[in-house]
């Protein structure tokens, strides 16, 4: 049992939640639970990946507006069928759905993934994986507006921070979405926190061995990989507790990585 | 009427431009500095063999800009495809990433190593950003030593941000002077018209950061008005002055704000 406590401000409404979750996540599968990849696309075809796919998408420029078509064109760059690979192991009965916005010519640094967060925001997906960012500033505020869009909507955004010395976006937003960045820790379900700055969660990000495109395997290292695991525990919790606020969730997440860090001590 | 006729002022520069190679002169020495910084940087990552590449075009697609390390001339000016490639990936995601085992199935290194003949095992690819933009890819390829090689440490890829702002600042200055050199081919080309709304359709399709297209549609603009005549040029001359003025005084009071 882990009994969490946070304080909810969404501007209209703020008040303290206090509730326990049992342990049943631990052992879920994530079963019942939408999971979005915003990515380079899905390899399909996986081994570790067959039949947990339900929708693929990809972006196409269409008269200077960013539309999404059906898509079978797979994962040219690798990145999101490793993502997908990591989110399939710890919530292996998930649903993922693969965005893509990556790898095809054309499409704008940021424009096409800002296009992406709405077409997933706009499909309610339970939680939606984005370890890509950018630096622009001029989508500071249409990304504001959309995680604002995905919180009302229950969708929880789980986003990779950047490790770079510059802000990234939208991992530096901390109220509406969840931030990771990577740890050497080698147990893919321990993740840990700091507590206040503006990169909250770490998980394992550090030689994780994930599918690759063509059936092989890669060891990567990125923040990019941590986020993932994250967002496979986020559906397992959802799976156990769907009436979860995405605050809620995210309080949930901080408790949970508070008891890892402790039993990690040997407190 | 314009000075751009034969024997004017344009003539001269024409001539002079052909003399002096300046797109050597202005380019060769930045290359020169990011050679030598991936030396320096290289070293402190355990590896001997680096690259920089930057975007190619507006669809993605890199270009080797400078390299070191055994296939480095090799690499230089070679192309890679959008989307192709943890480098294409690093470009259009903005996100760090190293890989183990690049391995040799088939896949864009593979190619490339067909290529050089060389044997990329492990990788780590940054960003270069340039205000907030990201401008091209450095990577480092293998660690020293003998195969295989160790994987690059989360501590070398936080270090190689360091080193990548560093070279994003020398790749766009870069950037700029031959942009510069461009612009100044083009302008005084011997069958040149000199038609100022073509040379800026040709620069409103340059690629390179907003920034610079702003600052030389500006210079174009202040050349057509320079060429229409004296009354129009002290104009134009009195009004960017009486605008100066007014910016300082804005930046010392601080109180005209928009």
């Amino acid at each position: 049992m882990t009994a969490v406590t946070g304080y909810e401000d969404t501007g209209s409404l703020s008040r303290a939640t206090f509730f326990q979750i049992d342990d049943s996540w631990r052992s879920a599968t994530g079963l019942g639970v939408s999971v979005a990849v915003i990515d380079s696309g899905i390899d399909t075809a996986h081994p570790e990946l067959t039949g947990k796919v339900k929708t693929s998408v990809e972006a196409r420029v269409d008269n200077k507006r960013i539309v999404f078509d059906p898509s079978e064109a797979g994962d040219s760059a690798g990145h999101g069928t490793a993502c997908a690979s990591i989110i399939s192991r710890i919530a292996p009965e998930a649903e993922l759905h693969s965005i893509k916005v990556l790898g095809a010519g054309g499409l704008g640094d940021g424009q096409a993934f800002l296009a992406g967060l709405e077409y997933a925001v706009k499909n309610e997906f339970g939680v939606i994986n984005l370890s890509l960012g950018t630096t622009k500033p001029q989508f500071f505020a249409p990304l504001h507006d959309l995680l604002d869009r995905a919180y009302l909507a229950g969708c929880v955004v789980v986003a990779a921070a950047n490790n770079l010395p510059h802000p990234s976006f939208p991992s530096v937003f901390s109220s509406s979405l969840i931030s990771v960045i990577k740890s050497e820790e080698t147990d893919p379900l321990k993740f840990g926190f700091h507590f206040g700055e503006i990169i909250e969660l770490t998980a394992p990000g550090v030689n994780v061995r994930t599918a690759w495109p063509g059936g092989g395997h890669r060891n990567l290292t990125g923040n990019s990989f941590a986020c993932p695991h994250v967002a496979g525990m986020i559906a397992r919790l959802l799976e156990k507790h769907p009436e979860l606020t995405p605050f809620q969730v995210k309080s949930a997440l901080y408790a949970i990585a508070q008891e890892n860090e402790a039993s990690s001590a040997g407190v | 009427m314009s000075d751009f006729e034969p024997n004017g002022l344009n003539e001269k520069l024409r001539v002079l431009i052909e003399t002096v190679d300046v797109a050597s002169m202005l380019t060769e020495p930045l290359t020169r500095s990011i050679q030598d910084l991936l030396v320096v940087s290289a070293s402190q990552m355990g590896s001997a063999e680096a690259s920089v590449l930057v975007r190619d075009g507006d669809e993605g697609d890199l270009l080797f800009l400078a390299a070191i390390g055994k296939v480095a001339e090799q690499l230089v000016n070679m192309k890679v495809p959008a989307g192709k490639g943890i480098a294409g990936f690093v470009l259009s995601s903005g996100q760090p990433m190293a890989v183990s085992d690049v391995g040799e199935e088939e896949s864009f290194y593979a190619d490339v190593d067909k290529k050089t003949g060389y044997s990329t095992q492990t990788i780590l690819a940054t960003p270069l950003r340039h205000n907030g933009e990201v401008i091209g890819v450095l990577e480092y390829i293998n660690r020293t030593g003998e195969p295989p090689f160790a994987a690059f440490t989360p501590e070398q890829m936080d270090r190689a941000a360091l080193f990548a702002d560093a070279i994003a600042s020398l790749v766009n200055a870069y950037e700029s002077a031959k942009l510069f050199h461009e612009l100044g081919e083009k302008v005084l080309s011997v069958d040149a018209d000199l038609d100022i709304s073509e040379v800026r359709e040709w620069l409103s399709t340059l690629r390179g950061s907003a920034e610079h297209r702003k600052t030389m549609d500006l210079a174009i603009m202040l050349r057509e008005i320079a060429s229409r005549g004296e009354t129009e040029t002290e104009l134009c001359s009195q009004l960017l002055e009486s605008l100066l003025t007014y910016l300082d005084a804005k930046a010392e009071t601080g109180f005209l704000k928009y």
